[in-house]
């Protein structure tokens, strides 16, 4: 669980905020003193009072518990925005390690995190490791750092009360937090909570069947049993927490005793001055006002251990293709590609995705490839970019063995549309621009039309700058799905891949469409996905795949539409 | 401490509308009340005695000796307040188990009992969102918050009583700052919201955009154009530092506020009470227990506030189950089924019965039944046309019968109205002889089985997914069933077979493949009347060719309903009734 060390890998990090983190330290650590300061320095003016020793002789005092007590709040409010500030600073690099870390792994090998909620736990997994610094660091840091200073501080009125304080003070800070430290179930608690969620959305969605079977009493049991499981583990370290808050009160009940007591007998011996018998004790009370928070940043330290185990196991996730050493150069121009006998596997014992595939795309060249879901033609476009290795055969650029190219050359050949393309935030000229920097507002006109997209481009508010993606307009599928074949039209690659480029559009736009992105391809090469017969009329060859194996192969003189 | 229920955004420490649903809610309440007493006590002791002490030895340099038994008092109260700290959390943690247990329960077998109508669209994630996030915000509301807000009720009060009998113009001094805290969180709330409600929609944007990227690195990396996507991220995080911290500038500014009055609330009073000690005005001791009690005034008023997050979503919580909770039963809330609209017919079919049912291969007691509709009419509610308007059909014990109809003519209505997913406005369901008036909703479903349209699997083995009605079914039976609608060879080819996971982290079934499993799992219910929705809507002809013959020998002996828009999967049908499209009002649609 721990024997990834983790949690030190995180604060281990060289692109950890240091700097920024110890400025909120020591922030926090003024604050704190303040705190002890004007406590202590409260028991002085009141014992001091007590003496009558005139308004002069107190005005010192008294001006400096004033300004310590002014200066606490903003001295704490500095700490947090500077703490936030470094906290999400790390967080900047941590994103970009998570996005470092799928780049070699998606599609292919991460085919699971479509589902999109592993993705979101792998997202609220980096965004929780910002709590290692503002939830863990910094309040440990800031209560040992007060209480050291309050030991110290008391050890210059009399030297014994650095004991009758910092004893008590030391134990309340190790053994409530060691106690939560070495707590087990967290992962369980986990497991069991993600369970529970997971048969309440399944009870919900699937009650009709269940209420019509006469199941619903045995699913809610299910759920109840669960729930009850999580419970007993939470209610044992809800029990853990409070014992570790009684803990560090019973410290605080000796710590405040005994200096009491030390002081009592040193002015009775007129070892120490007589007002410092009331500077004492208020001086132990504020030494404990940060301590309760330890042992709740040592479980906030558990919680953020869980998330980075999780995320480092990303990094066991296999990579699935390496470059070579010495990458060939891949030769310029539309190239001939070439399956011959491929097979994909994506895990031992499972059985063969694609299946001894030989299939010809020659130069400028139009394929179709049929099937039904799940007979192979994801995988095909797997292998074709490189997003997973074959386990048997050959795959040819232009001649060359993809084994002997760089996966970035070899993918920088095609130009796919398919069907997870996605939008990104930004407007539709953003989204195009992506593939093609150097385009020109003719190009991407152009590239629009001849996805019969040239009529929605111009319907909508802002045309080309129209902001699309999450925040944008609304955009339909079938739109969305042109937009992507004309982002591959944009595209510079060579071969152009279309995965199911037109459903979703009644069949005469589907035509118009598909007439157009052939046109609009000229002498590039296209290999295009589909289940419409009318598609596969239009190329020079159509490929059937069932069950990762080629089941026909019909080679047909184009019908020029 | 419960103000009327009917003042909304008056806080309140427990919902009434929850405490009646929820025994003990108001017991917890009190412990909670009595418990801040009883610290609050035990504050002005502790107070009172190290004031003593330290007054004692100041003035009069006494000896250890002779304060032992106050300092004994000083170390008691510190412990007693330990233990009543202890026990409050513990007390108010048993009663949030108790009360999230309870409502967990409630809300999901209301949910249930409200039907699958109710539960259709976009509620089922919602409403698990609630009984997921929305209870656990709700433990914490009465775990943590709770216990609280109990102290900031209770502890400052009965502190400033005691400071009154002490000190009045120290009084005066707590009370303007006690007052002043709520002034300023109104102020600065007030001021954080305008501010940050922009920045807060920017930070949203951002974020997703990161989300964006990440689940868009496919498409980018097909592209080449990954470092791109890498310096947005960069960019959309930074930007998110940017934006988070400027709002914080703003947000911290109460939590500031109520530090600052805090702090002014001790070197205040320290001034106040030294000052009057200086002019005589004050003795000591007095001096020393009012200091000492003036923080305590202003510790549980800042928990609250820092703990005010977790009232208002655990009370959204509450609200939102609560109001599940008040929506009446399902004849209220009729379901609406994908294709349900205005329809009517009356057929009569009398099939001729196939002889006495023969042994079924589910080897179960499939006793064949009558089905018997008669005039059954459906209304859903907010819908001027019925859905069904007195449709008629008989079919005797063992008769196969074909509900056909336009999509929109009432077909799958005639099927929920059978299960009893829907009240029917009219008309009488009867099977044999038994009326299914006479009978529970519960009792009644066991002489059906059903497959819907889109079959629902759930997140368990296929083996536990088909015997969802058939509990009792052994491994050999799952298997010849899987055979017969042809998926024995993909199970077959799984590593963990039968025990294969399906849903989620498990396998995923084309629509052709659950569709089969779902019809797998109706016939392998012992029920005597079989309804199948749509049974071959994602299944080509070739497929529907092999598995009519191979199914037949768990249809022998049942009646068998099929709500198709043309009698399809079985190769005769006894009766085939058609339910047209209503005549509806004339709006013509070329």
């Amino acid at each position: 669980m721990s024997s990834r060390r983790s949690l030190r890998r995180v604060l281990a990090d060289p692109a950890t905020p240091r700097a920024r983190l110890a400025g909120a330290g020591l922030l926090g650590l003024a604050s704190a003193a303040a705190t002890i300061g004007l406590l202590a320095g409260s028991g002085y003016v009141v014992g001091r009072a007590a003496l009558r020793p005139g308004l002069g002789a107190l005005v010192g005092i008294l001006a400096t518990v004033e300004v310590l007590a002014f200066l606490r709040g903003p001295l704490r409010y500095a700490e947090r925005l500077v703490g936030h500030d470094a906290a999400l600073r790390a967080l900047t690099r941590w994103r970009v390690w998570l996005y470092d870390c799928l780049t070699p792994r998606v599609p292919a090998a991460l085919a699971g995190w479509r589902s999109g909620d592993l993705l979101a736990r792998a997202i609220d997994d980096v965004d929780a490791l910002q709590d290692l610094y503002l939830r863990t660091l910094l309040p440990v840091s800031v209560a040992a750092g007060a209480a050291a200073i309050a030991t110290v501080a008391v050890g210059l009125v009399t030297p014994w009360a650095s004991l009758t304080l910092g004893l008590p003070l030391a134990v309340a800070l190790t053994v409530p937090a060691l106690l939560t430290w070495r707590r087990s179930g967290d992962d369980e608690i986990a497991a069991v909570g993600g369970e529970i969620a997971a048969r309440v959305v399944d009870l919900l969605t699937g009650a009709p069947e269940l209420l019509a079977f006469g199941a619903d009493a045995a699913a809610l049991a299910g759920i109840e049993a669960a729930a009850a499981r999580a419970d007993a583990l939470e209610r044992r370290h809800a029990r853990l927490a409070t014992g570790a808050g009684v803990v560090i009160q019973l410290c605080l009940a000796v710590a405040v005793t005994a200096t009491l007591a030390l002081g009592v007998a040193a002015v009775h011996d007129h070892r120490i001055g007589q007002v410092m018998v009331a500077v004492l004790p208020l001086a132990a009370l504020a030494a404990f006002e940060t301590v309760p928070g330890v042992p709740i940043a040592v479980a906030r330290a558990l919680a953020v251990r869980g998330a980075a185990d999780r995320l480092f196991a990303l990094e066991d996730v296999a990579v699935p293709v390496h470059d070579p050493e010495a990458p060939a150069a891949r030769s310029p121009g539309v190239p001939e590609v070439a399956f011959c006998g491929a097979s994909i596997r994506y895990g031992p014992g499972l059985p063969r995705a694609l299946d001894g595939v030989t299939l010809q795309l020659p130069a400028g060249g139009r394929v179709a490839v049929t099937g039904s879901s799940g007979a192979g033609k994801t995988s095909l476009v797997h292998a074709l970019l490189r997003f997973w290795p074959l386990e048997e055969g050959t795959l040819t650029l232009a001649g060359t063995d993809v084994e002997r190219l760089s996966g970035r050359s070899v993918r920088t050949a095609f130009a796919l549309a398919d069907q997870h393309a996605r939008l990104f935030a930004g407007t539709v000229r953003t989204n195009l621009l992506l593939v093609r920097p150097d385009a020109t507002e003719e190009d991407l006109l152009e590239v629009l039309r001849s996805a019969r997209l040239d009529r929605w481009v111009d319907s909508l508010p802002a045309g080309l700058d129209t902001p699309v993606g999450e925040d944008g307009i609304a955009v339909s599928g079938g739109e969305r799905r042109r937009l992507a074949v004309a982002r591959a039209l944009l595209a510079p690659g060579d071969v152009v891949v279309l995965d199911e480029p037109t459903s979703g559009l009644d069949a005469a736009l589907a035509d118009e469409v598909i007439d157009g992105v052939l046109a609009a391809a000229g002498r590039r090469s296209v290999l295009v996905i589909t289940h419409r017969p009318g598609e596969a009329a239009r190329c020079d060859a159509t490929v059937a795949l069932e069950g990762g194996r080629v089941v026909s192969s019909s080679s047909a003189p184009r019908t020029t539409p | 401490m419960s103000a009327p229920a009917s003042r909304p955004g008056r806080p309140r420490l427990v919902d009434p509308a929850l405490a009646a649903r929820v025994p003990g809610l108001r017991r917890a309440a009190g412990v909670a009340l009595l418990l801040g007493a009883v610290s609050a006590l035990v504050v002005v002791v502790q107070a009172v005695a190290l004031a003593h002490v330290v007054a004692r030895s100041l003035l009069d340099h006494v000896t250890l000796w002779s304060l032992l038994p106050w300092l004994v008092v000083v170390g008691l109260a510190l412990i007693l307040r330990a233990v009543v700290h202890a026990v409050g959390n513990l007390a108010a943690g048993g009663a949030a188990d108790g009360v999230v247990a309870r409502l967990r329960r409630d809300l999901l077998r209301h949910a249930l009992a409200l039907g699958p109508g109710w539960l259709s669209g976009e509620r089922p994630g919602e409403l698990s969102l609630t009984a997921t996030r929305g209870l656990r915000a709700l433990h914490v509301y009465y775990g943590q918050y709770l216990p609280q807000a109990a102290a900031a009720a209770v502890v400052p009060a009965l502190l400033l009583v005691w400071v009154a009998t002490q000190d009045w113009l120290s009084l005066v001094v707590v009370i303007a700052l006690v007052v002043a805290i709520p002034l300023t969180m109104v102020y600065f709330g007030r001021e954080a919201t305008r501010r940050s409600q922009r920045q807060w929609r920017r930070l949203g944007s951002l974020a997703g955009h990161f989300l964006g990227l990440v689940e868009g690195l496919a498409t980018l990396r097909a592209f080449g154009r990954e470092e791109q996507g890498r310096r947005e991220v960069a960019a959309a995080t930074e930007g998110v530092r940017a934006a988070t911290v400027r709002t914080l500038r703003v947000a911290f500014l109460s939590a500031l506020a109520m530090d600052m009055i805090a702090g002014f609330g001790v070197g205040f009073v320290a001034m106040v009470v030294g000052l009057r000690l200086l002019w005589g005005q004050l003795d000591l001791q007095t001096a020393m227990a009012v200091l000492l009690v003036a923080p305590e005034i202003f510790i549980p008023l800042r928990r609250a506030g820092a703990e005010f997050h977790a009232s208002t979503e655990g009370q959204a919580a509450a609200a939102r189950i609560l109001g599940v909770l008040d929506t009446a039963g399902p004849a209220g809330s009729a379901p609406v089924p994908a294709d349900a609209d205005a329809g009517s017919a009356s057929a009569s079919a009398t099939a001729s019965a196939t002889g006495s049912a023969t042994a079924s291969a589910t080897n179960s007691a499939t006793n064949s039944a009558a089905l018997e509709v008669d005039r059954l009419s459906v209304a859903y509610p907010h819908r001027e046309l019925p859905a069904l308007r007195s449709v008629t059909f008989h079919a005797p014990a063992g008769a196969r019968v074909a509900l056909t109809g336009p999509s929109g003519a009432g077909k799958s209505t005639v099927l929920a109205a059978l299960l009893r997913f829907v009240e029917p406005e009219a008309g009488t369901l009867r099977v044999g002889r038994r009326d299914a008036e006479e009978e529970s909703a519960e009792s009644w479903r066991r002489h059906f089985s059903w497959l819907p349209q889109r079959p629902h699997l759930f997140q368990a083995s296929i083996a536990e997914n088909l015997r969802l009605g058939a509990p009792r079914a052994t491994d050999p039976e799952l298997h010849r069933i899987l055979a017969a609608v042809g998926l024995a060879k993909l199970v077959a080819a799984l590593p963990e077979g039968l025990a294969t996971a399906l849903g989620h982290d498990g396998l995923t079934l084309s629509a052709g493949e659950r569709q089969r499993v779902g019809l797998a799992r109706a016939l392998l219910r012992p029920a005597p009347i079989l309804l199948l929705d749509e049974p071959t809507a994602s299944l080509d002809p070739p497929t529907v060719a092999e598995l009519a013959p191979a199914i037949e020998p768990w249809l022998e002996g049942r009646t068998v309903v099929v709500a198709s828009h043309a009698p399809v999967l079985l190769g005769r049908f006894d009766a085939v009734i058609a339910l047209p499209v209503a005549t509806l009002p004339a709006v013509s649609i070329p």
